[in-house]
C-alpha cells in the first residue's frame, strides 16, 4: 500500500502547492485590481486614515502654491481635504469626499493616495520603519497667475456662463483652467455621510449647475472662430492660393438648396471683392461658406480632426470630443453653415485654445496636459510629463499664413479685436479670431462670446494661448478677448 | 524501489519526547506572541494575560505528559502542530471578539459574545480530554478494526440524523448539518467522518483483495469486476444525499474524497480514482442543474464581481478576497485590519482574517503549517506495518488536507466555496473536538510505527552467532 500513499501524499503535495499559488495571486499580484472592485469598504474606511499627497500650482518664480491638502480633524485619526482657493481652483482639482471624487482628485487618486505600485517599495520601507503612508504630491502645470486672472475675468463678465482655458502652445501644457460659475469644494469634503449627501444634492440642484466643468466638459458652436481650421483647410488643398487671393463675398450668399446666408450685419465684406485675409479679419461669412464649399465637407472634417476634433482626450480629466459631424450626402449647403462653425459643429474651449496653439507652434499641435510631476514623499519624482505632439495640424508654411491673418484681427484698425484685443486695450501684440455663435432653436437664445488667440514666443515674452466661450456673451470681440486679454496680461506680466 | 526501503523494519529511535517539549514550547511563544500583538494592534496596550491563554498552555502541558506517558515514541512534531493552530485559532477568535467591545476599534460581529474565547478554550478542553482519552483507552489502533461495522453504523447514524431532523433542529444559514438543542449544538458530521474513517479502513482491509481483482481491460486500465462496484456506488449515493438532504456539499465531497482514497490506498489500483473522479462529476453535474443552491456556488465562483453577484451570493467571497488583498503581502498586522467587514469570518472565513492580518507571508506559513501535519501523518501511515493502521492515517491525513484545500481554495476563489470548517482554527466546538480526536488517533498509529520491536530475550553470554560464510 505504501506506493499508493506515496502518490497520495504528493497528490496532498499539489492541493498545498495549489493553495499557495493561489494565495500568493490574491495577496501580491490581484491588490490592485481587487482594491478597485465594488463595495470594497476596507479601501474606502481606510483612505480618510491618512495623509493624502497635495495639488501644487506653479506660483511666482517657480515656486509651487499648494492648492489641496490633506489636514487633521481634531480629536479623531482621520484627514480632511481642503482647497485654500476654493472656487478658483475647482474645475482643476475636482473635490474628494466620502462618497465621491472628481477633477485630479479622482484622475490621480492613486497616486495622491499612494496605492501606485511606483510608490509600493516606498511604502514596504515605511511599513519596516513605523512610518505613516503617505500619499505623493501631484505637481500641475497650472499657472497661479494665469488661473487667478482667469477666474477674476469670468466673474466680473456679468455673470453669464463662461469657461477659459489656457495652454502653452509649445508643450500643450494647460496654464490656466477656469468655469463660472464655479463651486467652493470646501463643502464636499465633509466626513459625515448625511452632511455630505445634503451639500452634493443642493450643488447638483444649484442654478447655473457649478459643479459642471464648462472648459472641458461643455460643448459650443465655435462660430467664426471655426474660420481658422477652414482657412487652414483651404489653404493646405490648394483651394485659396495665398492669404492675399481674391475671395468671393456676395451679400447674401443664395446657397443650393435655395436659402440664404447672410454676413454678421447683413452688411458687405469689405469692398465686396476682399482678398482672404480681408474676409478674415473682417470676419466675413459669405467668403468663408464659400471656400468651405470648394474645400467640400470630408476634407473640412478631415482638416478639423487635425486640430484635435472628433475624439476624446484625457489630460488626465476626461474631455469630452469636440465634434465637427459628417455633413449628409456632403450637402454643400449644409457645409456652407459647418464651415463657419455653425450647422452641428460644437467645441470646447478647451478646443478653442488649440486651435491658436497649433497656430502658433508652426501647426504642430501638442498634447494637452495637466500634470507636470508626481513627487512621492521623500522628493523622488515617480512622473515626469513630457510633451507630446498630438498631430501636425498644417505645415509651417500654412501656419505662418494663418498667423498673419490672426495678427490683422487684433492689430487691422478695422479688425474684429482691435479694439478689445489690439493696441487700445494691450501693448501685446496678440494673434486672434473672434466668434460669435447663433445657437439655440431658431437662433433663440443670445448668440455664444468665442475668442481663440496666442501670443508667440519671443523675447521677454512666453508662449500662450487662450481659447474663451461666454455662453449668451454677444458679440466675441466684446465679452470673450478682454478675458483673454486679462489673462494674457496676467501671465506676461510676472515674468 | 522507495517503497521497498520503507518497507523495512524501522531502527530504533529514541522517544523524541524533548524534541515534542521544545517544539511545544516554541508553539506557546508563537501564540503568547500573537496574543500580545493582537492587544497591542487593538487597544495599543497589553491588557494583562487573560487567563484562557494560561489555561490553553496547561491544556497543551497535559496533552504532552499524556503522549509521553501513552504514546512514548509517538511523532514529536503531531502535538506542537496541532497545539500552535489551536493556540492561533484562540488568539484570531479572541481578536474577533473584541472588535468593536471595551472601546476597541471595528464593528462588533454578530455571531460572537464576549464569552467566546472563553468557549473556544473549554472546547478545547474538551478536545484535550477526547485526545488524551484516545491515546488511553486505544492502545493500538487496530483494536478500532473489530468495531469495523458498529463504528460503520455509528457513523451512518450521525451523518443521517441532521437530515431527519426538523430544521429548528438542524438548520444554521441554510445547512441542516447540526443537532441543535437547547442553547447546545453539534455538528455531527464532523465525527461521522472520523467513524466512517475507521469504517472504511477495516472493511477495505478485509476486502482489499477481491476490490483488487481485475475484472475487463479498457483503454489500457484494468477496471474491477462489476460486482465490486456496489461499495463504492453505496457511497456515492450516500454522499449525493448528504448534498441533497443538509446542502452540505463539502461534507458530501470530503466523505466521497476520503473513501475514494482509502479504496485505492487498499487496491493500489488506478480505475478506482478514475471511477471515483468520473462519479464526483457526474454526480456534480446532475445537481449542479437540478438544485438551484448547488447551482449559485458555482455562479457565486465564476462571476463573484458583478454588481448582482457582488451585493448577493458573492459578497461575503468578495470581502474575504478583499480583506486578504489589503493585507497584502505583510499584512495589517493583529488587530489592525478590519476583519469584520466580512461575514462569518470567524469560522468558514477566518483563514481570510489570517491573510488580511498576518499577509500573504502568515497566509503561507498556516498552509505550511497544515502541510507538515498532513505530512507527519501520511509518514506514520508509511511507516506502520499494519495494514489497517496504516490505511485509517493514510485516510486520515488525507482528508485533513482535502478539508484545507476545500475550505482555504473556496474562500481564496480556487474553487468554489462550500462550507466546512478550517481545522482547529474556526470557531465552533464539533470541528475542534473531532480534530483532536483524529490528532489522538494520528499520534497512536505514530506510536506504533515508531515504537521498537520487542527484543527478544536471550543470553548473549551463553550463545555465540556464528556467521555463515
Amino acid at each position: 500500500m505504501n506506493k499508493a500513499i506515496m502518490r497520495i501524499s504528493l497528490a496532498c503535495l499539489a492541493m498545498f502547492v495549489l493553495l499557495l499559488i493561489n494565495i500568493n495571486y490574491v495577496q501580491a499580484f490581484e491588490v490592485n485590481s481587487l482594491a478597485d472592485k465594488p463595495l470594497n469598504s476596507r479601501v474606502f474606511d481606510e483612505q480618510f486614515t491618512f495623509q493624502r499627497g497635495e495639488i501644487l500650482a506653479v506660483g511666482s518664480n517657480g515656486n509651487s502654491v499648494v492648492i489641496a491638502k490633506s489636514v487633521a480633524v481634531k480629536g479623531t485619526n482621520t484627514y480632511r481635504r481642503d482647497y485654500p482657493s476654493g472656487p478658483e481652483y475647482a474645475p482643476v482639482t475636482g473635490f474628494d469626499g466620502i462618497y465621491g471624487q472628481s477633477g485630479i482628485e479622482a484622475a490621480e487618486n492613486k497616486e495622491l493616495n499612494g496605492s501606485d505600485p511606483r510608490l509600493a517599495i516606498r511604502n514596504f520601507t515605511s511599513l519596516l520603519t513605523g512610518k505613516q503612508k503617505q500619499g505623493a504630491n501631484v505637481q500641475l502645470t497650472i499657472n497661479a497667475a494665469a488661473q487667478t486672472a482667469a477666474y477674476n475675468a469670468l466673474v466680473n463678465d456679468g455673470g453669464h456662463p463662461a469657461a477659459v482655458v489656457a495652454l502653452n502652445p509649445s508643450t500643450g501644457a494647460v496654464l490656466a483652467m477656469a468655469s463660472y460659475p464655479s463651486y467652493n469644494p470646501n463643502e464636499l469634503t465633509t466626513l459625515d455621510g448625511t452632511q455630505f449627501d445634503k451639500n452634493d444634492n443642493a450643488l447638483l440642484r444649484a442654478a447655473g449647475n457649478p459643479m459642471l466643468n464648462r472648459a472641458i466638459q461643455a460643448t459650443f458652436p465655435p462660430g467664426s472662430s471655426f474660420k481658422i481650421v477652414t482657412s487652414s483647410a483651404a489653404l493646405s488643398n490648394h483651394v485659396v492660393a495665398s492669404v492675399g487671393t481674391k475671395v468671393q463675398a456676395p451679400q447674401p450668399l443664395k446657397l443650393p438648396n435655395g436659402n440664404f446666408l447672410n454676413n454678421d450685419g447683413d452688411e458687405q465684406c469689405g469692398d465686396g471683392d476682399p482678398a482672404m485675409i480681408e474676409a478674415f479679419y473682417l470676419s466675413c461669412n459669405t467668403a468663408f461658406a464659400k471656400i468651405g464649399i470648394k474645400v467640400t465637407a470630408p476634407v473640412l472634417r478631415q482638416q478639423a480632426s487635425l486640430f484635435g476634433l472628433n475624439q476624446p482626450l484625457n489630460i488626465p480629466l476626461a474631455v469630452v470630443p469636440s465634434v465637427l459631424p459628417p455633413v449628409p450626402d456632403n450637402d454643400p449647403s449644409l457645409t456652407a453653415f459647418s464651415s463657419i462653425g455653425q450647422y452641428n459643429d460644437q467645441v470646447t474651449p478647451l478646443q478653442e485654445a488649440m486651435f491658436s496653439a497649433a497656430i502658433a507652434n508652426h501647426g504642430k499641435l501638442m498634447t494637452p496636459y495637466m500634470v507636470q510631476q508626481v513627487i512621492g514623499p521623500g522628493l523622488s519624482v515617480i512622473q515626469q510629463a513630457t510633451p507630446s505632439t498630438l498631430s501636425q495640424a498644417v505645415t509651417p508654411q500654412v501656419a505662418g499664413e494663418v498667423q498673419s491673418m490672426m495678427l490683422q484681427v487684433t492689430q487691422n484698425p478695422n479688425g474684429t479685436a482691435y479694439r478689445t484685443a489690439g493696441p487700445p486695450a494691450t501693448s501685446i501684440v496678440i494673434y486672434g479670431k473672434t466668434g460669435t455663435a447663433e445657437n439655440g432653436i431658431n437662433n433663440s437664445s443670445t448668440d455664444d462670446a468665442v475668442f481663440s488667440c496666442f501670443v508667440p514666443a519671443s523675447s521677454g515674452q512666453q508662449p500662450i494661448a487662450v481659447g474663451v466661450i461666454v455662453k449668451g456673451g454677444g458679440f466675441g470681440a466684446d465679452a470673450a478677448a478682454p478675458i483673454a486679454v486679462q489673462i494674457i496680461k496676467a501671465f506676461e506680466g510676472q515674468s | 524501489m522507495a517503497a521497498a526501503l520503507l518497507d523495512q523494519p524501522v531502527p530504533m529511535s529514541p522517544s523524541r519526547r524533548r524534541t515534542e517539549l521544545v517544539m511545544l514550547l516554541f508553539a506557546l511563544a508563537v501564540v503568547l506572541l500573537a496574543f500580545a500583538a493582537a492587544s497591542l494592534g487593538l487597544s495599543g496596550k497589553i491588557s494583562g494575560l487573560p487567563l484562557y491563554i494560561l489555561l490553553y498552555a496547561v491544556l497543551m502541558g497535559a496533552a504532552h505528559l499524556a503522549v509521553g506517558r501513552f504514546a512514548p515514541y509517538a511523532d514529536p512534531l503531531l502535538l506542537p502542530l496541532a497545539a500552535l493552530l489551536n493556540g492561533l485559532g484562540l488568539v484570531m477568535i479572541w481578536r474577533l471578539q473584541e472588535s468593536g467591545r471595551n472601546g476597541n476599534p471595528g464593528v462588533q460581529i454578530g455571531e460572537l459574545t464576549s464569552s467566546s474565547t472563553t468557549m473556544q478554550v473549554l472546547w478545547t478542553a474538551v478536545g484535550v480530554a477526547v485526545f488524551v482519552a484516545v491515546l488511553f483507552f486505544i492502545k493500538e489502533a487496530r483494536i478500532l478494526q473489530r468495531y469495523t461495522y458498529t463504528l460503520g453504523a455509528v457513523g451512518l447514524v450521525l451523518l443521517a440524523i441532521p437530515a431527519l431532523l426538523p430544521a429548528s433542529h438542524s438548520s444554521v444559514n441554510g445547512a441542516q448539518v447540526w443537532i441543535i438543542f437547547g442553547g447546545f449544538s453539534v455538528e455531527p458530521g464532523e465525527f461521522a467522518r472520523l467513524a466512517l474513517a475507521v469504517f472504511f479502513a477495516g472493511y477495505l482491509v478485509a476486502k482489499r483483495d477481491v476490490l483488487a481483482l481485475a475484472g475487463r481491460r479498457f483503454a489500457g486500465i484494468d477496471l474491477p469486476r462489476a460486482r465490486d462496484l456496489g461499495p463504492v456506488l453505496i457511497a456515492w449515493a450516500a454522499s449525493l444525499l448528504i448534498l441533497i438532504f443538509e446542502t452540505d456539499i463539502g461534507t458530501s465531497a470530503l466523505f466521497f474524497g476520503m473513501f475514494i482514497v482509502m479504496i485505492y490506498i487498499a487496491t493500489q489500483r488506478t480505475s478506482w480514482l478514475l471511477i471515483g473522479v468520473a462519479l464526483f462529476l457526474f454526480g456534480t453535474l446532475i445537481t449542479a442543474n437540478l438544485f438551484h443552491h448547488v447551482m449559485e456556488r458555482f455562479t457565486s465562483w465564476l462571476h463573484p464581481f458583478t454588481i448582482a453577484n457582488a451585493q448577493g451570493i458573492s459578497y461575503q467571497l468578495i470581502q474575504g478576497l478583499y480583506g486578504m488583498a489589503f493585507g497584502g503581502i505583510f499584512g495589517t498586522g493583529l488587530g489592525q485590519g478590519q476583519p469584520y467587514h466580512t461575514p462569518l469570518v470567524q469560522s468558514d472565513f477566518i483563514f481570510t482574517a489570517f491573510g488580511e492580518e498576518l499577509g500573504l507571508v502568515g497566509g503561507m506559513a498556516l498552509l505550511l503549517v497544515f502541510g507538515l501535519l498532513v505530512q507527519r501523518g501520511l509518514r506514520a501511515a508509511l511507516a506502520v506495518k499494519d495494514p489497517f493502521s496504516k490505511l485509517l492515517a493514510a485516510g486520515l491525513s488525507f482528508v485533513l488536507a482535502l478539508q484545507v484545500f476545500v475550505i482555504v481554495g473556496g474562500v481564496t476563489r480556487l474553487i468554489p466555496l462550500t462550507g466546512v470548517t478550517t481545522p482547529f482554527l474556526s470557531q465552533g466546538g464539533s470541528s475542534l473536538v473531532a480534530s483532536w480526536l483524529l490528532i489522538g488517533l494520528l499520534i497512536r498509529v505514530s506510536n506504533s510505527a515508531r515504537q521498537p520491536a520487542p527484543q527478544p530475550i536471550q543470553d548473549e553470554g551463553m550463545t555465540q552467532v556464528v556467521r555463515a560464510a
